[in-house]
């Protein structure tokens, strides 16, 4: 760790081409997140809150700056090693949810610890028993609804216990009620020690998260 | 939860598309078997008609190239080159020699153009050549116009011993005087005349088509053929069985060439069918693909995964491919029989067997393998931010 921050960013700056033109997406941006924190990143569309999240989640590098993550400064570390990284230390849950069609619910959750080689002895029927589908194990995604199906990725997200859990936009495609359950279930996990960074527009989200980082034209917003 | 179950699962996603994929790869497989099982058997046929069911050791015929000289005996044609009568004699003092044997050898196609005849005019030498010979019933020739029938012929013809035969083409009856038991060789096929009988019918008396001989010790072949050569007029020529039946091999060449493109046409359709099918199911799911390198799915990871994806289609259809290929071998023989131009052996002329369906098996699992490759590399190049970010 680093004085308790899991993830920390240090005057990050992110551009792109976009055809012939430069985006800067992300523009010296500091920024930490301490272990057990729930931080809501919100901002208008194209505002740079998910260049933000990929490279806090190690799927993107920075043009500029520095970015720790559990302790790991990514800028150095080869594709191989942010590879293990994410899979040891960062669960991701997004708006579509990414389940495999043919493998069933329990398969679903199981399939991220086949890449980093975790022996899971009940782990994924306890994360579904936690997220409230213990007596959905053998159903196929197909069969479920969208609300179930998001409950489905957040527990595949948790399957290799990570610290930190990056969420985008993870209830823009469910209604309230559905919203309410996965809201109710970040928040247990952020009680139990789990980091929480949601990019979100949903207001009732904010409110719930401990701090709130706006983004307007690629910088914090003070 | 493993690589396998995850991909056997994937091939779930689009049924028909990985079962015509396996087909694709189903027909190279069994294309390959049954080219192999021609090859093969053709191959053996030959040989076994030519040098281990004949009895023949050397040939000696009028000077040609060897494959020339093939082509005329084999096919039965009445070829332009005769060998004189007058050299029997001087061969039959040869102490080295068993067996000499005089023979003239035309072909007949009927009216109807559906079957060609083989008539052979023979002394009673051919005995001493083939002394395996059997008459199932009759006996040798009693007359000029006897005419002893190979196994085959009787039974197409529906004749008995004693049985009167006319040949149009020469206006001529003939006295069925034996008819032999089958020995599955190219007798079983042939209509025996006496030599003098058979000349007269084509208008070459005194001429042969060639001297077949057989030595009392096969380890003297290269001594007996140089000897021979050196007291054979220089347009005489002489050939040993293994080398006619190579020189008839050579005329498959060709034959065996065009079977070969076959196979690798089917293997180029099988391979850009298998490369385009797994490239798309790469493309279909490149947001989960992007989702899982997000978890920690590393590039050998997304390799193996597409990998094992084909090569469960690629040893489905292989597998398939080579068990029809076997069962299709035979029909495929009895096919190709009809085609053949340069010699068509009395034997089984497609000779499928274990190894050659393994081999099949194996190359078409293989190729199939390679084929995943670039899809597989084109999944594990997936970048998710890009993907995540722009679908």
């Amino acid at each position: 760790m680093n004085n308790g921050h899991v993830i920390k960013l240090e005057n990050v700056s992110k551009n792109y081409r976009r055809g012939s033109e430069t985006v800067h997406a992300v523009q010296d941006v500091s920024l930490s997140v301490k272990q057990g924190e729930y931080v809501a990143v919100v901002g208008h569309s194209g505002s740079g809150k998910t260049t933000l999240m990929n490279i806090m989640g190690c799927l993107d590098r920075p043009s500029e700056g520095r970015v720790t993550v559990n302790g790991r400064e990514i800028q150095d570390e080869t594709e191989a090693g942010l590879t293990r990284l994410r899979g040891t230390s960062i669960g991701f849950v997004f708006q579509q949810f990414f389940l495999i069609p043919t493998l069933d619910v329990l398969e679903n959750v199981s399939l991220p610890s086949l890449f980093t080689r975790r022996k899971l002895n009940g782990h994924a029927r306890e994360l579904l028993e936690m997220v409230g589908l213990g007596n959905r194990l053998h159903h196929l995604p197909g069969q479920l609804s969208g609300g179930e199906m998001q409950r489905v990725a957040i527990a595949r997200s948790l399957i290799n216990s990570p610290p930190i859990l990056l969420a985008d936009e993870p209830t823009g495609n469910l209604d309230s009620r559905n919203a309410e359950t996965i809201m109710s279930i970040f928040e247990q996990l952020n009680q139990s020690g789990v980091s929480i960074v949601v990019v979100t527009h949903n207001p009732d989200i904010v409110n719930r998260c401990s701090r709130t980082v706006h983004i307007e034209d690629g910088k914090i917003k003070i | 939860m493993s690589f396998l179950k995850v991909a056997l699962n994937n091939l779930r996603r689009n049924p028909v598309r990985s079962m015509l994929t396996g087909l694709s790869l189903a027909v190279s497989a069994a294309t390959l078997t049954v080219v192999l099982s021609l090859d093969k058997g053709y191959s053996s046929a030959v040989t076994d008609d030519l040098v281990h069911k004949t009895g023949v050791h050397l040939y000696i015929t009028k000077e040609g190239c060897p494959i020339e000289a093939a082509s005329v005996i084999a096919q039965g044609g009445l070829s332009p080159l005769y060998v004189d009568e007058n050299i029997v004699e001087r061969l039959q003092a040869i102490p080295e020699l068993d067996a000499v044997m005089p023979f003239k050898l035309f072909a007949v196609t009927t009216d109807d153009g559906s079957r060609t005849d083989i008539f052979m005019g023979v002394t009673d030498a051919i005995r001493d050549m083939k002394p395996d010979w059997r008459f199932e019933s009759g006996g040798w020739f009693t007359s000029d116009d006897s005419v002893i029938l190979g196994a085959e012929m009787a039974r197409i013809e529906y004749l008995s011993v004693g049985d009167r035969m006319y040949t149009e083409h020469f206006d001529r009856e003939l006295v069925v005087s034996g008819i032999l038991g089958r020995n599955y060789s190219q007798d079983d096929g042939t209509f025996f005349l006496p030599l003098a009988t058979a000349q007269a019918m084509v208008g070459r008396e005194g001429k042969l088509s060639a001297v077949a001989l057989k030595l009392k010790d096969i380890s003297n072949m290269d001594a007996v053929q140089n000897r021979l050569r050196a007291m054979m007029p220089g347009d005489y020529f002489v050939i040993g069985s293994k080398e006619l039946s190579d020189g008839i091999l050579q005329f498959f060449g060709a034959t065996r060439a065009i079977m070969f493109v076959m196979v690798v046409v089917a293997f180029i359709i099988s391979v850009f069918g298998i490369i385009n099918t797994m490239l798309m199911a790469v493309l279909e799911r490149r947001r989960e693909i992007a989702y899982l390198k997000c978890v920690g799915a590393g590039k050998y990871d997304l390799i193996r995964l597409i990998s094992l994806e084909t090569a469960a289609i690629a040893v489905a259809g292989s597998l398939f491919g080579a068990l029809v290929g076997m069962m299709m071998s035979p029909v495929s023989g009895n096919l190709l029989r009809k085609f053949l131009i340069a010699y068509v052996p009395s034997g089984a002329i497609s000779r499928p067997d274990m190894g050659i369906a393994l081999t099949a098996f194996a190359v078409c699992t293989l190729i199939g393998v390679a084929c995943s490759l670039y899809p597989a590399f084109r999944a594990a190049k997936i970048v998710p931010m890009e993907v995540l970010r722009n679908e």
